[in-house]
């Protein structure tokens, strides 16, 4: 863990870069041009709103470089961004309602949660029937080291009332026409979690503009949208807050529904923790193999649960062999995995993964439907070909 | 730098009316890469109209016969484009 003093001179030394995006790669979006932040490769699910999906061949790596990181917009950017001038406030249900500049956070003890971020909606698009939204397959997701102070340090300072149950972030995303503003809470369990934070940095360099710059809630293990980017409000709330992007947004059955069945919002929750997930990085779907030797690889992660096991099938989900589990591990971040195996002989093999968490849980063979095909976590699957 | 243009959509008889409505916001990709059907394109356009979008309660079933005949639920699904490196490496 870097010193308070490093973390200040850091943050400090990179807040006239960070405001500033490096124009590497462009996309012009009608007639807007959007600068686009990843390396190449990316798949561009939305030029406006943003949105930005990493392909499977990039999840071999523990941490995810920001570059490769996906981005889920539902608004415009914040059109400007001035740490000199940004304010952070808590209010509500507190004793003293605060006002926070950049540099008061930055004084602040940081603390340091390696962290599995990923969309509710990853994995939308192999829903049957298809649902609306951002149609991501395998990449809404990925892994970094996010830093800055506790959230429960700064709701300390404020001093929550008792009647304080709830907490609420909104950030300075842009809202067009009449759409609700993309404000979220959670309960105040989870707000004082040692491991919740304002994070401002992540992979140890300031937050860039398209991760929420210049702070973002990080609410580990959770789904992506609880981590409110941009963030410039922080109210302590006595209930859960009520608005478009916690009901009828991002709520999940409580009972399983028939594909293709409307949601009863009296019968559903919030979504909360991330449920048990793999994919499969390598090889990737439609590759040809010229030998029969395969080194079949990937990620698994489980939002608060730790992953316990990884099982590879290469004759349809028959027989299963246990993969090997990558050294790196942090509670709330994926484990890598790889296993060897021989092809019996030139043909065309089907390759499944399946993952188990220490809440006992096992990806099913096929994922629970819903009207907003949230959560998607079936056996991951790819398609290969080997020639000799 | 790299620039690529956003795809037009679909010829039609609601075209140039959806690309106006629509893309006041929206890139054309986040629509032409739904499947949907049409009892849920009906809802995707009513909950647009009520966000904001500028629809002529006139042409409302003329948005939704569009958006259905071309990206319905069976048809196949789109090919996304990658980031493109702008330097030489």
């Amino acid at each position: 863990m870097i010193s308070r003093r490093d973390f200040v001179k850091a943050v400090s030394g990179v807040v006239a870069a960070a405001g500033a995006v490096h124009p590497l790669l462009t996309w012009a979006a009608q007639d807007s041009p959007v600068v686009i932040p990843g390396e190449a490769g990316m798949i561009v699910r939305s030029a406006r709103f943003f949105d930005l999906e990493m392909p499977p061949e990039f999840f071999d790596s523990w941490i995810t470089p920001a570059p490769h990181f996906f981005v889920r917009n539902h608004m415009h950017e914040p059109s400007t961004l001035d740490p000199e001038t940004w304010q952070l406030t808590v209010s509500g249900e507190v004793e003293r309602p605060l006002t926070l500049m950049f540099a008061d956070l930055v004084r602040m003890e940081p603390h340091t949660v390696t962290n599995t971020l990923e969309c509710a909606g990853n994995g939308r698009a192999f829903q049957h029937p298809h649902v609306p939204g951002v149609q991501w397959q395998k990449g809404a997701v990925g892994t970094a080291r996010f830093s800055g102070p506790r959230l429960r340090d700064v709701l300390q300072r404020a001093g929550v009332k008792p009647t304080g149950k709830h907490v609420m972030f909104h950030g300075l995303d842009e809202v067009p026409g009449k759409v609700p503003p993309f404000i979220r809470s959670i309960p105040i369990e989870k707000a004082c979690d040692e491991d919740t934070l304002i994070a401002m940095r992540m992979n140890g360099e300031a937050l860039t503009k398209h991760h929420g710059f210049p702070a973002r809630a990080l609410v580990p293990g959770w789904v992506g949208a609880a981590s409110c980017k941009w963030l410039s409000e922080i109210k302590v709330l006595d209930k859960e807050f009520d608005g478009n992007f916690m009901k009828p947004g991002y709520r999940y059955p409580n009972h399983p529904l028939k594909p293709g069945d409307p949601l009863n919002l009296d019968d559903s929750h919030v979504l909360t923790a991330l449920t048990v997930k793999s994919v499969i990085a390598g090889p990737t779907d439609d590759w040809t193999s010229s030998s029969r030797s395969i080194h079949i690889r990937g990620a698994a992660w489980a939002g608060e649960a730790e992953i316990v096991k990884v099982e590879i099938s290469t004759d349809a989900g028959a027989t299963w062999q246990a993969a090997q589990l990558g050294r790196d591990r942090s509670k709330y971040a994926w484990r890598l995995w790889s296993h060897n195996w021989k092809a019996p002989k030139a043909g065309d093999y089907a390759i499944l993964s399946r993952a188990t968490d220490s809440q006992g849980r096992t990806q099913p063979e096929t994922a629970e439907w819903n009207p907003s095909g949230y959560l998607y976590n079936a056996y991951d699957q790819v398609k290969i070909h080997v020639q000799s | 730098m790299l620039r690529a243009q956003s795809p037009e959509l679909p010829a039609g008889p609601a075209q140039a009316k959806v690309t106006t409505a629509c893309t006041e916001c929206h890139e054309s990709r986040i629509i032409s890469q739904q499947r949907l059907s049409k009892g849920a394109w009906t809802k995707e356009v009513d909950k647009m109209i009520k966000w904001g979008a500028v629809v002529d309660p006139a042409d409302r079933d003329s948005f939704i016969e569009y958006l259905n005949t071309n990206f319905p639920s069976d048809k196949a699904p789109e090919q996304m484009p990658r980031v493109a490196s702008a330097r030489k490496r």
